[in-house]
């Protein structure tokens, strides 16, 4: 018993030590943008701020959240991650429970189907062409509807789904359940940490996107996305302090690396603060109990 | 719980077909999505062997066969492009996966729960960070001036400075580098999901049974996730061609290039720069013909391995 | 329960979905906004009295830039004075060329567009309506070009499609800075040598090197960088095309234009380019050229430019200017004599260098356009020449009169501090100013004959900017400008000037396209490792070795043929 203690000790002393210098270097890019958002734009292009901002300043905030635009991006971003993610969550769950049942006839060739869509692209072009002509270029709908199936996804919920025993679903088919009502109410609740997975990575999927609102709703205010106007106006101030033919001013204490900074906290807030709240979900063990094969 | 079982090649019924109807109809539904969404628009590759023009559209433009292919191989860089891409895919894919899975099973060992949320929280958040941020910080450090040389020489290490970003057999380390520090945290969150679908109650048998921490990781959790590592590491090596991009062009110079390019940067400097949307094509098909190969292949060796496959 | 609450979330979200659904429906269209009454707009084209209808038009513009309020002030009043709102959107994340291939590929454009890089597409594609028969129509339009430089813009249908809009002067010049590249030197260095006569690259550089040994701290104690040279992706042009100034040569960018013989030359192989080499190769080994300079990326060579530690280095003006100079003024190192003064220097001495080309550079390639789905072809002609109106382009450029600038009993204009201050914040642009960057303007003298068209070249506006080392050093030299600091000839540049409008256009489906971009990818390599080299010899000639490997004869034919067209045109 003492010799096994002793190597637990070193074990926890030795990944207390990997888990410290782990957040210590993932923290401080972080804490460095947090110190450059903060900061005067035209002082930091002097270079050495680390942790503490230099010449305090709200302006680039004040930037930030006063361009227009704004309200009508976050409401729409908001919109697009809550349908978002409810209908990625719905269609990948239902698909991958369909292909996760051992007798389903085509379950290798819908797999095959679906894992072949990840490696290939048809192109910028041809992808506008069909959504224009499936109207739903200048529509919300084109945020959610083409992307709500991705075999990425879907993966990783069957993969969590095959490993829960074949015998919860044989009892409740003695039972007279049928396959939706098995979904539902017996493989859902089971799946929570790994539906909380794919929350995640569509809500950030679907929060951080703006090349979508760039490409099928340029011409129109009506659905732009926050991170589409954070991008117009980093490319604007990008723009003013290199091109030899655009209009100039100067006395303005605005640079891209400033407001990107801000722009980084001020979107990665809301959806860092979506993880805790998810984070229970992985906390819980499952717990299958009587069920057991 | 034993996976890989003989798989009995099913019969095609009609009494099967009847019991399996609403999966019959949704899988009808998930088809005709997948079709439209992502097979109709492969209609695209066409203009890789054509010399596209947008004013003649993919109907009218002239068609040159096989040419773009041809200008490809026939390229030395092009080459050179794949063997860094392939290169710089590998070492990410092999590094990035190493890691996350060992931080995911660390952190479950910490038993403190406050401490676990908070390293985990802060884990995940350099993904929200840009490449230009990331890249910008990576660069700064690795600076002459910068923290690392600072450390070396004060270590003794290093008598001058290094220009890490002048030396070719720095980069692509660098690259692995960075990729490790923004994705590792995010990447884990996956297996620390499958970690919790092991039944707890074999931990226990197992503190019973007297084993040490080492031994209950070995067999008990590493068994547990390998369903996830199979899968996602199948899906990744599909991937090994997007070795990125943005890291590459914002960390590389002139010294480095022929380690630097990658064949989205190829495709920037002969394709998109020059309106040349059929060489962009035509690289993207080769790109997705490597992945599928590739794909086929590491599946059919899981399968016959006994492994989780993809299909 | 549990299953409830999905139930009930799911039903939200749908009714949710619904209603964005009665909302979507109607915009499908996409492109094109037009405004709530635009039924109305028929018969409202032109005329100068206010009160009438406005026509919102929508403009593409293929290049980023600053995005302006609903409701703008000045994008009010001209709409009171024209009947015409323009709604600008900018290129973002995106090339030109891609986001106008998007464009194309939908078939719907905006009213009026500048495609960039991507012009030539719209035209080939036929989105554009041709000016020909508008331009008759409007002769403070015409009046932008004389006809030989409208016969420029002649496409090959021989129609006019498109006009550029910038350096384009009205009257005299009153150009003040020198915008394009230059070895630039801190007025601080001259000043200490008692502003000596610096005419060649080798005095340049002895200077540096003096001036290094006898200061080599700033007073902060950090060591100064005598000279750092950017070299990161498409700016590289500042170690790259000095070669071609140095010979005493225009910038043509990518080739040398002998006007003797009219023959191309190639500089990247001229005795004069191999000797600034074997200059920046020799200063190098002395560590007077910054030892970290081949791996520098953009934003850190700013930040070395702007802690002042920086003496010299080969630039264009826009490239580093904007930041610096801001900096400086910040932490007073402007006072300091850090701000940076162009030297016009040639290889040897007693030539003339042409670094400063005077005229106009009229860019051919790309333009504002009015494109086929402009709701009304007549308002847009007539709105592209008001903007020409000297009132309208006083509110674009100047502002409000007693808002923006004061006007002084001689009847120039000028601004207070606090007006300048108020120009240039962020804020006050989005909700006050309203430039449209991208349509018909002037540079050069205004109508009344005293002020300048833009603020910027108002000669007042220029001195009051103007920091006191920097008054000393252009006392010192008897100049005013920093035209004059550089003091290039004024020699009238070649009708074909300048020749990078036809290279940087090549594709790779031409040899000299091909060759052109392999050229590129060996001097990004090479150009850096030439001048770290501990034996230049060698590596020069591994260099040479490589870069004829890339062909640039077939380049150089290319240039020649296309030399040959415009000079014929001319005639």
């Amino acid at each position: 018993m003492k010799k096994k203690s002793l190597s637990d000790q070193i074990f926890v002393i030795c990944n207390t030590i990997f888990m410290v210098a782990f957040v210590v270097i993932t923290l401080y890019p972080v804490l460095n943008t947090l110190a450059i958002s903060f900061n005067d734009g035209i002082d930091t292009v002097r270079g050495g701020i680390h942790l503490i901002p230099r010449k305090f300043t709200l302006q680039n905030y004040y930037t930030v959240l006063h361009k227009q635009n704004m309200v009508t991006g976050a409401y729409i971003t908001v919109l697009r991650t809550v349908i978002g993610t409810l209908l990625a969550l719905v269609t990948n769950a239902l698909l991958a429970f369909i292909v996760s049942r051992k007798r389903f006839l085509f379950k290798s060739q819908l797999s095959l189907f679906w894992v072949i869509t990840m490696y290939v692209n048809g192109g910028l072009i041809p992808v506008f062409l069909l959504y224009k002509n499936l109207h739903l270029t200048g529509t919300f709908w084109v945020y959610v509807v083409p992307g709500a199936v991705s075999a990425f996804n879907m993966l990783v919920l069957r993969t969590y789904m095959v490993g829960l025993p074949d015998s919860l679903e044989e009892s409740a088919q003695l039972d007279g359940a049928g396959y939706m009502t098995i979904f539902v109410k017996i493989i859902s609740p089971l799946c929570k940490p790994v539906y909380a997975t794919v929350a995640l990575f569509v809500a950030v999927g679907q929060w951080n996107s703006w090349f979508d609102a760039m490409l099928y709703n340029r011409m129109s205010d009506k659905y732009t996305t926050l991170q589409y106007e954070l991008m117009k106006l980093l490319s604007s101030v990008m723009q003013q302090s290199g091109s030899a033919d655009s209009m100039r001013n100067s006395g303005n204490s605005i640079t891209p690396a400033s407001i990107r900074a801000a722009a980084t906290i001020a979107t990665m807030l809301p959806i860092v603060c979506l993880y805790p709240f998810l984070q229970r979900y992985f906390v819980t063990g499952l717990t299958i109990g009587g069920v057991k094969e | 719980m034993s996976r890989g079982k003989k798989k009995a090649k099913q019969e095609i019924t009609w009494k099967e077909i009847k019991r399996q109807k609403v999966l019959l109809i949704w899988s009808a539904f998930f088809v005709i999505y997948g079709f439209i969404f992502y097979y109709l628009p492969l209609g695209g590759w066409i203009m890789a062997f054509q010399n596209y023009k947008p004013k003649d559209g993919m109907l009218h433009s002239k068609w040159i066969g096989l040419d773009k292919f041809k200008f490809l191989f026939s390229d030395a860089s092009f080459i050179r492009v794949i063997r860094n891409t392939l290169a710089m895919g590998t070492i990410n894919l092999v590094t990035s996966f190493v890691m996350a899975i060992v931080f995911a099973i660390l952190l479950n060992e910490v038993k403190n729960v406050v401490g676990k949320k908070m390293v985990q929280t802060i884990s995940y958040l350099p993904h929200f960070l840009s490449w230009i941020i990331v890249t910008g910080i990576l660069h700064d450090a690795l600076s002459s001036t910068g923290i690392v040389n600072e450390v070396l020489q004060k270590l003794g290490i290093v008598s001058s400075q290094i220009n890490f970003f002048a030396h070719e057999s720095y980069f692509w380390p660098i690259v692995a580098f960075s990729n490790l520090w923004k994705e590792t945290g995010w990447n884990a969150i996956i297996y620390l999901a499958a970690i919790t679908a092991i039944d707890p109650s074999l931990y226990e048998a197992a503190s019973i049974d007297g084993a040490a921490r080492w031994a209950k990781i070995r067999y008990i959790t590493l068994p547990g996730i390998k369903p996830t590592i199979m899968i996602l590491l199948l899906m990744n090596v599909g991937n090994v061609l997007n070795a990125g991009f943005e890291v590459q062009y914002i960390l590389g110079n002139g010294l480095v290039q022929k380690v630097s390019q990658t064949i989205d940067i190829y495709v920037l400097n002969w394709g998109i720069s020059q309106n040349d949307y059929s060489l962009g094509t035509a690289a993207g098909i080769f790109k997705s013909a490597v992945s599928i190969f590739l794909i086929l292949l590491a599946n059919r060796m899981a399968k016959r391995s006994g492994e989780e496959s993809l299909f | 329960m549990k299953c409830k609450k999905l139930t009930a979330l799911l039903l939200t979200a749908a009714m949710t979905a619904s209603v964005l659904a009665g909302c979507g429906g109607d915009s499908a269209g996409g492109a094109v906004t037009s405004n709530t009454d635009g039924g109305s707009n028929e018969g409202a084209a032109s005329g100068e009295d206010g009160n009438k209808d406005i026509i919102d038009f929508t403009m593409f513009i293929a290049m980023p830039g600053p995005e302006i309020n609903d409701g703008n002030e000045i994008q009010e009043i001209i709409a009171q004075k024209t009947g015409v709102r323009v709604k600008e959107t900018w290129l973002t994340g995106q090339t030109a060329a891609e986001a106008v291939g998007t464009i194309i590929a939908g078939g719907e454009y905006p009213d009026f567009i500048d495609g960039g890089d991507g012009q030539m597409a719209l035209y080939d594609a036929g989105a554009l309506v041709a000016w020909d028969d508008y331009l008759e129509k409007h002769p403070q339009l015409k009046e932008m070009y004389s006809d030989e430089e409208w016969d420029r813009f002649r496409q090959e249908d021989g129609k006019i499609y498109w006009a550029n809009i910038f350096q384009n002067t009205y009257g005299e010049s009153k150009a003040t800075t020198h915008n394009d590249e230059a070895f630039w030197i801190q007025a601080r260095v001259l000043a200490w040598d008692n502003y000596p006569e610096i005419k060649t690259l080798d005095q340049y550089f002895d200077l540096l090197e003096r001036y290094a040994a006898a200061n080599p701290t700033m007073e902060d104690g950090s060591e100064v960088i005598p000279y750092t040279i950017l070299c990161e992706d498409w700016r590289y042009f500042c170690i790259e095309n000095a070669g071609q100034f140095l010979a005493g040569y225009p910038n043509d960018g990518s080739v040398i234009v002998n006007t003797e013989t009219m023959k191309i030359e190639d500089y990247n192989t001229s005795e004069t380019t191999h000797r600034y080499f074997q200059k920046l190769n020799q200063e190098y080994q002395k560590g007077i050229v910054d030892h970290e300079f081949a791996t520098q990326t953009y934003d850190e060579y700013i930040a070395k430019l702007s802690t002042g530690r920086v003496l010299g280095m080969c630039d264009q003006w826009w490239d580093f200017y904007g930041t610096v100079n801001d900096v400086f003024k910040q932490q007073g190192l402007d006072l300091e004599g850090c701000n940076y003064v162009p030297l016009g220097l040639t290889i040897d001495e007693g030539m003339e260098n042409m670094w400063h080309t005077y005229g106009d550079t009229q860019n051919l390639a790309n333009g504002v356009a009015v494109t086929t789905s402009c709701k009304d072809v007549d308002a847009a002609f007539q709105f592209l020449e008001d903007c020409l109106d000297q009132e309208i382009h006083d509110l674009r450029f100047w502002g409000v009169k007693d808002v923006d600038y004061q006007v002084d009993e001689d009847g120039l204009y000028y601004r207070t501090e606090e007006q300048r201050m108020q120009w240039a914040n962020k804020e006050y642009q989005a909700s006050h100013r309203c430039v449209y960057s991208y349509m018909p303007q002037y540079r050069g003298t205004s109508r009344d004959g005293k002020n300048a068209m833009n603020p910027e070249e108002q000669t007042s506006e220029f001195f009051s900017s103007l920091a006191q080392p920097l008054v000393d050093c252009f006392n010192a030299y008897g100049v005013t400008t920093y035209v004059e600091m550089i003091g290039s000839v004024d020699k009238e540049t070649g009708p074909w000037f300048p020749m990078y409008s036809f290279s940087s256009n090549m594709t790779t489906e031409t040899p000299g396209g091909v060759a052109w971009t392999k050229m590129g990818e060996v001097k990004h390599e090479w150009l850096p490792k030439v001048v770290m080299s501990d034996s230049f010899d060698s590596t020069w000639s591994d260099y040479m070795t490589a870069y004829e490997g890339c062909a640039p004869e077939d380049f150089l034919a290319e240039m020649q043929t296309e030399l040959d067209r415009r000079a014929s045109l001319a005639q």
